[in-house]
């Protein structure tokens, strides 16, 4: 599996964003200190791209998408601004007031413009980068650490060491605030416009009232409230906690329309009358279980919390893990987000670090906890990390199995690549029981090289360590990988594995999830020295559904792709635009309170 | 035009005997007057009475694009003599234009504001009280202005506005008239801003005696004043100032020629300086200009405008008129009864013209306004607005 981006069309001609960055910094009103137009005087990307680094795909399918990459960029984009600001601090103090009350000053605040050009250069970025997709849900994109390494800015007051240190620290901050928080709002609100076309008109009708509104929005998912309950005073889960922080209003509104309803319920008639009247519905995957889908989808969210816990066990010392206990684990109720905002450096304790992941799990999943597969994963992945260029697909566990005969498809006969269809297939299966797990995983089409492997995986006294041996011996390009995931080079893992491995069905999946309770309390008891967080656990059985699957999708994704190059085109340099305008704004915002800049469309 | 309540506080201050020209403040009120007009935008309707000679009223509604309106109220503690009615308000006093300065005037002594009965001071300070609310923004400015003496005035003007910081500012002024000289101090709980305002009368002294009548030295009269004034500003808060100089001379009404007034305003902070030269050449039109140059960013600004008073004629008594003797003006007893309206025009360098026409129609004062900007061709109107006044 390789992404393949395509840097050179993105730095050819930025003439188009340019204009648009102009026009989009100019709309909003300017605070008083800027007495002309902002124009964006040069923009280049540069020649070198961000190196972007896969360090996990958690799931993979045709609607949804999630990985965590290193991105690191040392490349020379700049961008240079142009305006003429007021250099009077009473002319600027003065025209916000009102007349009556002001001294009225006969020439002492008469106005002194000054051009001033801002060059933004030798940008260095390093973070690491978790990016959900979901077609309902938008894409989710969160830095996990502060990305933004070092700028050099330079202005026409370069000669004036003050102002340059201030101009310097002020756009640092600013960038800083508009990675963390304004970026991922904005990409996300951009996907809701790209992907559901009801969002974005209702999102332009609320960016109308939003222009009038002065609150200054904020980003819901910077800051999930700590320790969140629901009605039932039940501690919410983060991902549940994400699932309403992204405007959940809009977004039942958006997935739910009339049409769509009216057409849902002809499906289900249909389904019901044995009427051979199927309503068609573009790009839909079916799933006949809708609650082992949210399920899946629902563990599958949980990434953040998952990646947090393995980025802080980096950290954390290898003797330490295992005086970790899932009471730790429960004890800590740390803000994820907030806790994500520091460098890693504050996770240098494993309590905090394997808790973070866990942190706001209800009791009734505490046990969960205990089964720690990834661990020692995390930390060979530390000393050997994956490199960019290995485009042999850096997945977990499970998901590799699952992706074999992908790997080999040219050898072996493929199954029918139709998505749909083997979703299908999961489906049918998914409804099976636990307890024929070799039979479920006949669903690659051809299962002469993997039934053994598979079917030995799913015994339930198999260890982790024995299936991944045995799933690396008949294909051995998958043995590269295996030091770098490295997960089971110490710890034993516990019995309840065998649901990963079977994990490849989604209703699997959920039963699996179900079952975990019965089975960890065993191994949780045994084996507390290898603590694994609920979330990794559903992150890796999610992890499974890749397959055909996910060469499907990639097809798809690559025709969608060249598809819609123009397209994104226009909305990258669209979105950039609301970056520049918002940091603009922001900049100058600093020290006035004006009415904050609306997201504008 | 001048509102109402503007020209009920001119009132005012014309009944306490306060010299408003003798201020840093007012040292280009010509050029002010004929340069920086307000153009209205919208319509605008106020209605203004002074009930009492205490109590002034005044409502108005205006409409750009939204509806909003004003409610306003005066308290005078001196009777206010002058006339109100807007039939019969003289247009010199509501249309600002060239100003011609009045001879210093010594100020009254302490002694003659003071007033006895029964061996008790029984005067009181003579106070304005003034407040409007601006709906629908919920804006209120109140205004409260006291005469402490002779020489002495305090002004606090005060907006509420939620939009505001801290929900709005105090405006303390104290003002010193002394004359020959006149000095202000100012304080605004906006980021604690500090001001002082100075001006200066070079020649004539008017606290001075004349001497003793000897002959025709001492009633050779004075044509002309020179005036120089600083002001220099302070923000506590925000720790930046301000600071400018000024220079003006101004012909006074003995002057034989056409009245003219010069003014020369220097900041040093930020390298601008401004001149004006404003001059009054003949009854119905008076002309100004104003170059502004930054010797910091060599930019330059050029402004002139006029004013002309456009007066109705009856030719069939036009020659009567003109065969009249000069002195004989008892033919009219409203100066400005024959004026068809005063025209307002400035232009600057960018060809951004802004016109206003005033004047009187029955009863209603009207001001029409617009402004222009040649070098947008796709919207060279860039506002127009009409207004209306009447007050009873």
């Amino acid at each position: 599996m390789a992404f393949n981006f395509n840097w050179s069309p993105l730095m050819a001609d930025t003439s188009a964003a340019r204009i648009m960055l102009t026009t989009a910094l100019n709309k909003s009103p300017k605070p008083p200190i800027i007495v002309d137009d902002i124009i964006v005087t040069e923009l280049n990307l540069g020649s070198t791209p961000p190196e972007l680094e896969i360090l996990e795909v958690g799931d993979l399918a045709e609607d949804r998408f999630r990985g965590i990459f290193k991105m690191s960029y040392t490349g020379d984009a700049f961008l240079t601004l142009k305006t003429r600001v007021q250099a009077n601090p009473l002319n600027t103090y003065l025209s916000t007031k009102p007349s009556f009350a002001s001294p009225q000053p006969l020439a002492a605040a008469s106005g002194l413009t000054i051009p001033l050009q801002i060059t933004l250069s030798d940008i260095r970025l390093s973070g690491f980068v978790i990016l959900v997709f979901s077609r309902q849900k938008g894409l989710t994109l969160v830095f996990r650490n502060d990305p933004l390494e070092s700028l050099k800015v330079s202005s026409t007051f370069d000669s004036i060491p003050f102002v340059r240190d201030y101009l310097q620290k002020e756009i640092e901050g600013q960038l800083r605030v508009l990675f963390m928080e304004d970026l991922p709002a904005i990409l996300h609100r951009l996907s809701l416009r790209l992907w559901s076309p009801e969002y974005a008109e209702m999102d332009d009708e609320r960016m109308e009232q939003e222009a009038k509104d002065t609150t200054v929005p904020i980003d819901p998912l910077a800051s999930p409230p700590q320790d969140a309950v629901d009605a039932f005073g039940n501690p919410l889960d983060e991902d549940q906690l994400s699932a309403f922080a992204l405007d959940p209003s809009s977004e039942t509104h958006a997935s739910f329309s009339q049409k769509n309803l009216i057409r849902l319920a002809a499906l289900t008639e249909s389904h019901h009358t044995l009427s051979l009247f199927t309503p068609a519905m573009r790009e839909t995957v079916f799933r006949a279980w809708a609650g082992a889908c949210e399920r899946s989808e629902h563990s599958g969210i949980a990434t953040p919390s998952l990646t947090q816990s393995s980025l802080s066990r980096i950290q954390s010392s290898f003797g330490s893990n295992k005086s970790t206990t899932p009471s730790l684990a429960s004890s800590s109720t740390g803000n994820e987000t907030a806790s994500s905002r520091p460098t890693l450096q504050s996770f240098n304790s494993t309590q905090t670090g394997i808790g973070m992941g866990s942190r706001t799990r209800t009791t009734r999943k505490k046990k969960t906890r205990v089964v720690n597969l990834r661990k020692d994963k995390t930390t060979s992945e530390d000393a050997s990390s994956i490199g960019t260029d290995n485009s042999a697909p850096p997945s977990i566990t499970i998901s590799e199995i699952a992706s074999i005969p992908e790997d080999h498809e040219e050898d072996l006969a493929t199954p029918p690549k139709s998505p749909v269809k083997t979703l299908r297939y999961e489906s049918q299966h998914g409804s099976l029981d636990v307890g024929e797990p070799a039979q479920l995983l006949e669903q690659p089409a051809d299962p002469t090289p993997t039934a053994p492997v598979l079917s030995e995986l799913s015994t339930p006294k198999t260890s982790r360590d024995r299936s991944k041996a045995k799933a690396a011996s008949p294909f051995p390009s998958l043995t590269p990988e295996h030091p770098q995931l490295g997960r089971s080079t110490t710890s034993k893992p516990p019995q309840s594995h065998i649901h990963q491995v079977s994990g490849s069905t989604r209703m699997l999946r959920s039963l699996s999830l179900d079952k975990i309770p019965f089975q960890t309390s065993v191994s949780g008891s045994s084996t507390s020295r290898h603590p694994l967080s609920p979330t990794a656990y559903a992150e890796s059985s999610s992890s499974g559904s890749g397959g055909i699957l996910e060469q499907a999708w990639m097809m798809k994704m690559a025709n969608e792709i060249a598809r819609r190059v123009q397209d994104e085109k226009d909305k990258e340099a669209r979105g950039e635009q609301r970056v520049a305008a918002k940091l603009d704004s922001g900049m100058w915002e600093a020290g006035d309170v004006e009415a904050p800049p609306a997201y504008e469309a | 035009m001048l509102g109402f309540m503007d020209y009920v506080q001119n009132a005012f201050a014309e009944a306490t005997g306060w010299n408003r020209d003798n201020s840093y403040g007012t040292l280009n009120a010509t050029a002010q007057a004929l340069l920086d007009f307000d153009t209205p935008r919208g319509l605008r309707l106020n209605l203004s009475s002074l009930a009492a000679p205490t109590f002034a009223t005044s409502y108005s509604i205006g409409s750009v694009g939204v509806v909003d309106g004003s409610v306003s109220y005066l308290y005078s503690s001196v009777p206010l003599q002058t006339s109100a009615k807007s039939c019969d308000i003289d247009l010199h006093r509501v249309i600002r234009g060239y100003r011609h300065l009045r001879e210093l005037r010594r100020p009254d002594d302490d002694a003659w504001w003071e007033l006895w009965h029964g061996g008790k001071r029984i005067d009181r300070k003579k106070t304005l009280l003034y407040g409007r609310i601006l709906v629908p923004h919920s804006t209120l400015e109140a205004l409260y202005l006291r005469r402490l003496s002779p020489t002495r005035q305090l002004r606090i003007s005060c907006v509420s506005d939620s939009n505001l910081n801290n929900g709005g500012t105090i405006l303390g002024l104290l003002q010193n008239d002394h004359g020959k000289y006149s000095t202000e101090y100012m304080y605004s709980t906006d980021s604690a801003l500090m001001g002082v305002r100075g001006l200066y009368n070079f020649g004539f002294d008017p606290r001075v005696e004349p001497a003793i009548p000897t002959g025709q030295e001492t009633t050779e009269p004075i044509y002309g004043r020179f005036s120089a004034g600083a002001e220099l500003y302070y923000g506590l808060l925000n720790k930046s100032g301000g600071i400018s100089t000024g220079l003006r001379f101004t012909t006074l009404p003995h002057h034989t020629g056409f009245p003219y007034t010069m003014t020369l305003t220097l900041n040093p902070l930020m390298g601008n300086l401004s001149s004006t030269y404003a001059v009054k050449a003949g009854q119905n039109l008076a002309l100004c200009s104003r170059f502004d140059f930054n010797f910091y960013s060599y930019e330059s600004d050029l402004q002139v405008g006029c004013e002309l008073w456009r007066r109705r004629r009856n030719p069939e008594v036009e020659w009567a008129v003109k065969k009249l003797r000069p002195d004989w003006d008892a033919l009219t007893p409203k100066p400005d009864e024959d004026v068809a309206g005063v025209l307002k025009a400035r232009v600057d360098q960018n060809w951004k013209i802004g016109l206003l026409w005033e004047g009187r129609v029955k009863e209603l004062l009207f001001t029409l306004g617009a402004s222009l900007d040649l070098k947008r061709r796709e919207q060279i109107f860039r506002a127009v607005g009409v207004e209306l006044q009447y007050s009873s």
